[in-house]
C-alpha cells in the first residue's frame, strides 16, 4: 500500500472512531439536563427589582435559642458602618455565593462529573464532585463553600454541601460547621419558552435552626459575560502607591497593608 | 445643589434591599436622590466601590467632595468604559445623600460628555427611572 492510500485510510478510521466517540458522548449528555451558561436572577413578567432570595431578613428563621444567641453576638460586632465580609474583599462562601449577594450574575460550567459555579464577585468558586470519584470525608478540609457531592436524581441534580466553616456571617441564613445545605437544580422553561432555572435549597443546622430552612429561586441566561471582578488585587495595587509615594518623598519604601487600610477606612 | 422629588416607594424598597447587605449603605439616604454638578477631580472606578472626587461649588464655597459608588463591573455592565471620565470633565450625578446632610454621596447615575451611565435608577438629566436597555443588559441593578 502507498503511503498515500496508508494515510487515506488512517483519516478515514480515525475520522470513524471521533464520530463514534462524539455520538456517544453528546448522546449521554442528552440525558441530562445542561445548565452550562451565564446566570442571572429570574424575574416574573411585571416584576421589579431583585428575584430569588434577595432581601429578605433573618426575622422569620426558625433559631434555636443558641442560634439567635450567636446571630445576636455577631450583630455586636458589625460597628455603624454595618461591615460584612464583602467590604473586605472576603468571598461570601455558602449560602450567600448562591443567593446573589448584590445581584452579579453566576456561572455554572457542566462536565459529566462536576459542576462549576463561579459568581462575578472576587470570582468566587465553588466545585460540585457528581459521581464515584469523591475526596473521603477525613481528607476534607472545611471551607466557606464546604465539600459539595452532586448526583442525579432524574433529570434533577442534587447537591449536598458538607464540611462547611462555621458561617455566622453569612448575610441571610448564618449557621454552624454542623451545617448541611442541601441543593436541587432542575432546567425547564418559563411561558416564553426560555430556559430558567429553578432552585431550591435546603439548610440543616441542628445548632442554628429548629427546622430545616428552606428557600427557592429562579435564574434566567444572561446575554452577556462574566466581568472581571477582584477587589483583593486594589489592596496590593494601593500598597505599590503608598511605596511609590514614600520613595518620591525621598523616605524608604516600607508602608504595610495596615497603611492601606487606614488609608482606606480614613475616606469612610 | 438642587433636590429632585424622588422617593418612588418602590425604588426606594428595591435600593433598601440592595444596600441592606453592604458596607456602603450605612451613611447613604437611598431613599432620596440629589443631583450634584461639578468638575471631575478623581474618578476610579474600582471594587469593591469605586471612589470619585469631585469639585462643587454651591453656597458653602467651593470645594472637592468624595462619592461613593458601585464595583467596577457594575459600572461596564451600565455601559461605563474606560475613557467615559477624565480629570477635568464637567460632570452631573445623581445621587443617594448622607443621612447626616454633609457632602458626599452614593452614585447611582451620571452624566458627563454627554453620556448617561445609570444602575437601574433615576437618570440625572430627567430625573426618571432608566430604561432597562439603558443599564447595558438584563441583569438587576447591584450594590455591594
Amino acid at each position: 500500500m502507498s503511503n498515500k492510500r496508508m494515510i487515506a485510510h488512517a483519516r478515514i478510521a480515525l475520522s470513524a472512531a471521533l464520530l463514534a466517540v462524539c455520538a456517544a458522548s453528546s448522546a449521554a449528555e442528552k440525558e441530562r439536563p445542561d445548565f452550562t451558561g451565564v446566570w442571572t436572577t429570574y424575574r416574573e413578567p411585571g416584576q421589579t427589582g431583585f428575584g430569588g432570595g434577595f432581601g429578605r431578613g433573618q426575622a422569620q428563621l426558625p433559631f434555636t435559642a443558641e442560634g439567635q444567641r450567636r446571630r445576636d453576638d455577631y450583630q455586636k460586632l458589625l460597628g455603624p458602618e454595618r461591615a460584612n465580609p464583602a467590604a473586605y474583599c472576603v468571598d461570601y462562601g455558602m449560602p450567600t455565593m448562591m443567593e446573589s449577594a448584590g445581584g452579579y450574575p453566576i456561572e455554572l460550567i457542566q462536565k459529566p462529573d462536576q459542576l462549576t459555579i463561579i459568581y462575578e464577585v472576587e470570582g468566587e468558586m465553588r466545585r460540585v464532585y457528581i459521581g464515584e470519584r469523591q475526596l473521603a470525608p477525613a481528607d476534607r478540609l472545611p471551607s466557606r463553600h464546604g465539600y459539595s457531592k452532586g448526583h442525579w436524581d432524574g433529570d434533577v441534580l442534587v447537591v449536598e454541601t458538607t464540611d462547611l466553616l462555621d458561617g455566622v456571617d453569612q448575610s441571610q441564613h448564618p449557621h454552624s460547621d454542623q451545617a448541611t445545605i442541601v441543593e436541587r437544580f432542575s432546567l425547564g422553561t418559563d411561558a416564553k419558552g426560555a430556559k430558567v432555572i429553578s432552585y431550591e435549597m435546603a439548610l440543616t443546622d441542628p445548632i442554628y435552626y429548629t427546622e430545616p430552612v428552606k428557600t427557592a429561586r429562579k435564574w434566567a441566561p444572561l446575554d452577556g459575560f462574566i466581568i472581571p471582578y477582584r477587589c483583593v488585587d486594589e489592596f496590593w495595587l494601593a500598597l505599590l502607591d503608598l511605596r511609590r509615594a514614600q520613595l518620591k518623598a525621598g523616605k524608604p519604601a516600607d508602608a504595610r497593608m495596615s497603611d492601606v487600610y487606614k488609608a482606606r477606612e480614613a475616606k469612610e | 445643589m438642587k433636590k429632585l422629588a424622588v422617593c418612588g416607594a418602590a425604588l426606594a424598597a428595591l435600593w433598601a434591599s440592595a444596600a441592606a447587605a453592604h458596607h456602603s449603605a450605612a451613611p447613604f439616604d437611598f431613599q432620596q436622590r440629589v443631583t450634584i454638578e461639578g468638575v471631575v477631580k478623581e474618578f476610579n472606578v474600582q471594587n469593591p466601590h469605586t471612589y470619585a472626587v469631585v469639585t462643587i461649588s454651591d453656597a458653602k464655597g467651593t470645594r472637592d467632595v468624595e462619592y461613593e459608588g458601585h464595583s467596577a463591573s457594575n459600572f461596564y455592565r451600565a455601559g461605563y468604559r474606560r475613557d467615559t471620565v477624565k480629570p477635568g470633565d464637567k460632570i452631573a450625578i445623581l445621587i443617594a445623600p448622607r443621612h447626616d446632610g454633609g457632602d458626599g454621596g452614593f452614585i447611582n447615575a451620571f452624566t458627563v460628555n454627554g453620556k448617561t451611565v445609570g444602575f437601574g435608577g433615576l437618570s440625572p438629566s430627567t430625573g426618571k427611572p432608566v430604561a432597562d436597555g439603558a443599564s447595558g443588559d438584563a441583569a438587576p441593578p447591584a450594590s455591594k
